[in-house]
């Protein structure tokens, strides 16, 4: 039983080595967010993502569960949960991989190439099939509205302090200041 | 002698069978027919004769009328029938003659087909000490028509080694008369009765199965032969077990069919080209690997473009690879393939050619191998059983334990037909195997009956149905392994006039004293538990003075579990496990220390099962039913360093495992690889085989059933802390929570069990067909890729909605299962009335239906839920904020102490008996997928549903998991009949509730 759990540390620190910001959510370092910047040569450049990470008891047999925190549109992500459909963090991930692999590589080649023929967003994908450029447009609209650096780069701070209930407040204005509260 | 001079009409009865095998709608007339004269004839005076053919039915027993066999099918049939709720209408359409709530597991494994033709059956069983108890135990629970059991013998104190069905109080009784109460009660519906005189050969034209388990080989041919040439045969089984050793050999007839060889659903392909060309070449795409073989015959359908190939007919595959084959066939003036296709593979039955007794024993052809660590141990336990009946029949008695002289003279019988042999003639003969075999020849161990009793009763069933491929033609076993390493001193092995002198014959009386001072801990009393405890009692485990068992499970008896935990009867359903089971335990043996616990062995029992009660432990038996629960009591031996005997079955296959701190790995050591999923955008939208269909059910009833529930009812508890938690939490997940809860308790709460209807109903129009709907809305049948590919392109298909009638059986079960499930959860009273399917009809055409509209903006597509909210709300805090808000609303308009109650898909089961109303829980994923399945216009046909429905129960069950037995520590045997791996733990998701 140890030897997963000793991959799982690896692996973390690893991703934190190469320059990742990670949060941890428990101390398990079985669940964290990871920010993620959109690749430079696709219309998601410029946004970023938290990205909830779980491994699994099994991991590295079993595959990490991802998923995108802050909104993102794209034909392979589900808007309202943020699940992402992608092979290899799936069906074909095997436990060389490691999660390296998934915010250097596969991450950044499923923004780069969506996949609209096996869509988790139908909308998303139909839209990219019939008119790339509205589509791009989309993309971006929603990179400006959810994906800002500063938005995601705010929260974790907020997250440290979280225990009280005060926090919640802290939290709620600074995060809502920019987009959402004041609006209804 | 009462008994003797009282015949019974079986014999006429029997006359008037279908014949064996019939097949289909005819057998199950004739059957019926067969009940009403068998009641008939039952009720007739009873003329005494003395032909030598007496038969006995258990209405000879006088003194207890209650196990009369006018008991048998007629009586209990009216009985299942009136229990049987007029809902059951709404089902497939099959003659209501198999209790689904008795029989779900084993239904869900062997089909309804083979169910059909088991109940059909009548088995003789002669010899009824231990192996001849558990093969009768077996069968009784599986509900062949009639099992007759015979003996001539009386019963000895010997005997209470191995059968659980006498006491010390039947010594000196007839083995078959005193067996047949005790049996009577596991299954009301069998027939059971009895021949206490010498068979004659004539007699075995009653039956279709006859089984031996004490007949010398003389007899056997005798018997075999006759069986053989009969027509239509009578499949003939001899087995036997002396000491350590066993042996089964089958002859099912010259031309035996088997319809099904393994069970498991024809494989299929989706096809993605096919070539006009000769051969041509079929392309599959690359999702998923083909598994068919060359020489497999398939069939094509839906295929577009090359509809030639859509003739039904059968066709051959060569050149099979992982995508693609080719077909032995001319394509070239074919039209050319456009798109779309399934190919499915045509199961071909399997004619065996059996060879009689009298040529087999001489030409035995190649023995089934259980461990191949032994592959050459058959032909030598071949010999050593031919010696044995040569002794027997010299000597007139068996071989006495310790006796080098009568070792010695088993050893020359056997060289001498050895020598005398033509075929398969041994260089060099282990005499130190025979040795041990002539020891415990005698003896009949509980674990070896046990086993065989299981291997035997499956044979049955195989030869009765048809379905899986039997035993061709001799097995033999041996657990010499299981003797101490150094020789056990011939004195110790001296009767001592107890029950246990077969085993102290064996294994030695000092050994015998370590066992019954033991104390053992067994973990979950379903199926195999009971197995267990039965074993355990019987080999007087824990039946000493310091000795001690405790056995704990926090579920309780439900009726499902009556066709297989043996200890259990319908009288018990409602009350624990543990407890029922342990007096049962005791009462096979009353020196039974045993103590009924019911806590689940989990971390939190740590209060219960402390530090001293493990230190005091001997050994530890899984009897566990899912990997977690192993995982935890794995954990905890090793910790203390207990020996751990652990095992699991699937359908017909099963796993143990022996752990020995210090000798062997533990059982959390290794891990079978994680199953395969789909991925997440074939379940939701685009599913293509059964295994997403089933899986997107089982998402969906957790959603809805359990999880949201139970999301409501942490709100509920402490909304102060879950709202506090949840704007911590501030992410998608929080914010999904929250809205189905929220759903839950206010749009769609439901107060009455009409608003339950409503809500199933309009689920019902939401899967099926608004979500069919949108999807093609988006996705145009004609839509295009990118590249100006068909976007419906293989393996995605193009779904139809469904259009919901009340008049559709399937739709109007999915509507009445799903709305009762929901009022389960809302504690809402269930009326009777629903198991009318005509007021149900009227209540479900109530709920008003709107019409579907896709949604064109993409914009309000995507985000419905939240604009229906807040216009602009853009990030889920926001969105969280007004959603608690709006809960604590919903809060107060709630009664006081309001929860719901979640339910867990594993547990459905439960549901029969809460509200009696006699429809399955899983229908609900079944029909769910049924329609799941017309939603992706798949083509599989109707018996894959119940394939289905069976995977989706986890739960499959089989003889076999009647009769686990505790191998030896050194050889942890996979044992599979038909020479397949079984992963290693694959068990282990199995099992009951």
């Amino acid at each position: 039983m140890s030897s997963p759990s000793k991959r799982r540390e690896m692996d973390l620190m690893k991703l934190m080595m190469s320059d990742y910001k990670v949060e941890m959510i428990n101390d398990g370092m079985q669940e964290f967010y990871v920010h993620f910047h959109g690749p430079s040569d696709s219309p998601y450049h410029g946004g970023v993502w938290r990205i909830r990470v779980e491994l699994p008891d099994a991991y590295p047999y079993k595959s990490p569960s991802i998923g995108f925190v802050n909104k993102i549109y794209h034909p392979n992500v589900d808007e309202m949960s943020g699940s992402v459909c992608l092979d290899v963090i799936n069906q074909t991930w095997s436990p060389m991989f490691d999660l390296v692999n998934v915010f250097e590589v596969f991450l950044p080649q499923l923004l780069l190439y969506p996949n609209p023929s096996d869509p988790l967003n139908g909308e998303a994908a139909a839209l990219m099939m019939r008119d790339r450029t509205a589509y791009e447009q989309r993309v971006k609209e929603y990179c400006e509205k959810y994906a800002k650096p500063e938005d995601v780069g705010a929260a974790p701070e907020e997250k440290s302090s979280d225990e009280e209930e005060l926090s919640e407040d802290d939290y709620d204005s600074s995060d809502e200041a920019v987009a959402g509260q004041a609006d209804p | 002698m009462e008994m003797e001079i009282e015949l019974v009409l079986s014999s006429s009865l029997h006359y008037m069978l279908p014949r064996k095998r019939a097949v289909g709608g005819e057998a199950v007339v004739a059957e019926g027919e067969e009940d009403n004269c068998s009641a008939g004839s039952l009720k007739k005076p009873r003329i005494s004769t003395a032909t030598t053919g007496t038969t006995e039915t258990t209405g000879n027993v006088n003194s207890n009328s209650n196990s009369n066999s006018s008991i048998g099918n007629n009586n209990s049939n009216h009985s299942r029938g009136d229990a049987k709720p007029p809902i059951m209408a709404l089902g497939e359409g099959n003659p209501p003659d198999i209790d689904e709530d008795l029989h779900s597991r084993q239904l869900a494994v062997y089909g309804r087909e083979t169910m059909r033709r088991l109940f059909a059956s009548n088995v003789l069983i002669s010899g009824m000490q231990g192996l001849g108890a558990e093969i009768a135990k077996n069968l009784i629970l599986a509900g062949v028509k009639s099992v007759t059991l015979h003996d001539e013998g009386s019963v000895e104190l010997w005997d209470l080694s191995s059968n659980f069905i006498f006491t010390e109080d039947d010594v000196g009784k007839n083995r078959a008369l005193a067996s047949v109460q005790k049996l009577q009660e596991l299954n009301n519906s069998v027939v059971i009765s009895t021949l206490t005189t010498e068979l004659t050969k004539e007699q075995l034209s009653d039956f279709q199965a006859v089984v031996f388990t004490n007949i010398s080989i003389e007899k056997a041919i005798e018997f075999d032969d006759y069986c053989h040439n009969h027509q239509p045969p009578i499949s003939f089984i001899k087995s036997e077990v002396r000491g350590l050793f066993g042996s089964v050999f089958c002859d099912f007839g010259p031309e035996f069919t088997v319809f099904d060889v393994d069970g498991e659903d024809p494989h299929t392909g989706i096809i993605a080209s096919i070539s006009n060309d000769n051969p041509a070449l079929v392309a599959c795409v690359d999702d998923e690997r083909l598994e068919f073989q060359d020489g497999d015959l398939v069939v094509f359908s839906e295929v577009q473009g090359m509809t030639e190939l859509n003739d039904g007919k059968p066709r051959k595959v060569k050149n099979a690879r992982p995508y693609s084959f080719s077909l032995d066939e001319d394509t070239t003036n074919y039209g050319a393939y456009e798109k779309g296709g399934i190919v499915t593979q045509v199961k071909q039955p399997k004619v065996l050619n059996f060879k009689p007794l009298k040529e087999a024993l001489k030409d035995p052809g190649d023995f089934l191998q259980s461990d191949f660590s032994k592959f050459d141990r058959s032909p030598l336990l071949h010999l050593a059983f031919q010696a044995l009946d040569k002794f027997i029949m010299e000597l007139g008695r068996f071989p006495v334990a310790g006796s080098e002289e009568d070792a010695q003279k088993l050893i020359s019988f056997a060289c001498n037909i050895n020598d005398s042999s033509t075929v398969g003639k041994l260089e060099k003969i282990d005499q130190k195997l025979l040795h041990h075999f002539t020891f415990g020849a005698r003896a009949v161990l509980n674990p070896m009956a046990a086993m065989f009793g299981g291997v035997v009763g499956q044979e049955v069933v195989k030869a009765c149905s048809g379905k899986f491929h039997p035993l061709f033609q001799f097995f033999y076993f041996d657990s010499v392994e299981s003797l101490p390493t150094e020789p056990l001193d011939p004195s110790d092995l001296k009767p001592i006039n107890s029950r246990y002198d077969a085993q102290i014959s064996v294994f030695g009386a000092k050994l015998q004293k370590k066992l019954e001072d033991a104390k053992v801990f067994i973990v979950g009393s379903g199926a195999l538990g009971c197995e267990f405890l039965k074993n355990v009692a019987l080999m007087g485990v824990c039946c000493g003075n310091q000795g001690k068992l405790i056995i704990t499970d926090d579920d309780v008896i439900e009726k499902s579990n009556l066709s297989r935990q043996f200890l259990f009867r319908d009288w018990n359903i409602g009350q624990a496990k543990s407890t029922v089971a342990a007096s049962a335990a005791a009462s096979i043996n009353r020196r039974l220390h045993i103590e009924a616990l019911q806590n689940r062995a989990s971390p939190e029992t740590e209060n219960v099962f402390d530090d001293t009660f493990w230190e005091n432990l001997s050994v530890v038996i899984n009897a566990l039913d899912n990997v977690n629960a192993r995982l935890y009591i794995d954990q905890r031996c090793l910790y203390f360093q207990k020996p751990l005997l652990e095992s699991g079955t699937l359908g017909a296959k099963c796993n143990t495992q022996m752990v020995i701190p210090h000798l062997t790995e533990n059982y959390g050591a290794s891990r079978d690889p994680p199953e395969k999923q789909a991925p997440m955008c074939t379940v939701h939208s685009f599913p293509h085989n059964i295994d997403h269909c089933l899986t997107w059910a089982r998402s969906e009833f957790e959603g809805l059933l359990e999880k949201t529930p139970a999301e409501v009812n942490a709100f509920l508890v402490n909304p102060i802390e879950y709202a506090s938690a949840m704007k911590n939490a501030g992410d998608a997940q929080a914010r999904d929570n929250l809205e189905r809860v929220i759903e839950c308790l206010d749009k769609e709460r439901c107060e009455t069990f009409q608003d339950c209807i409503t809500w199933a109903r309009l689920k019902f129009e939401d899967y099926f067909a608004n979500r069919v709907k949108q999807l093609t809305f988006t996705f145009p049948e004609d839509a295009a890729t990118s590249n100006g590919a068909p976007f419906w392109s293989a393996p995605k298909r193009f779904p139809r909605p469904l259009q919901f009638s009340i008049d559709d059986p399937g739709q109007l079960h999915f509507v009445m299962a799903a709305s009762v499930l929901r009022a389960e959860t809302f504690g809402i009273p269930i009326p009777d009335w629903v198991k009318s399917p005509m007021k149900f009809a009227d209540a479900v055409s109530k709920v008003i239906v709107p019409d579907f509209l896709p949604k064109k903006d993409v914009k309000i597509v995507t985000d419905e839920k939240a604009t229906s909210l807040s216009t602009a709300s853009v990030d889920d805090a926001a969105v969280i904020n007004e959603l608690i808000m709006k809960l604590e609303k919903c809060q107060k308009k709630l009664p006081p102490g309001f929860r719901m109650n979640p339910i867990q898909f594993e547990k459905k089961g439960l549901l029969i008996h809460k509200n009696s109303a006699g429809w399955r829980g899983t229908d609900f994923d079944k029909l769910d997928k049924a329609n799941k399945k017309d939603f992706t216009k798949n083509t599989l046909e109707e018996e894959s549903t119940e394939a289905y429905a069976s995977r989706t129960d986890e739960n499959k069950c089989t003889l076999e998991e009647k009769s686990l037995v505790f191998r030896d520590p050194h050889s942890p045997t996979q044992l599979d009949y038909d020479g397949k791996k079984i992963p290693r733990k694959r068990g282990v998701i199995t099992q009951d509730s």
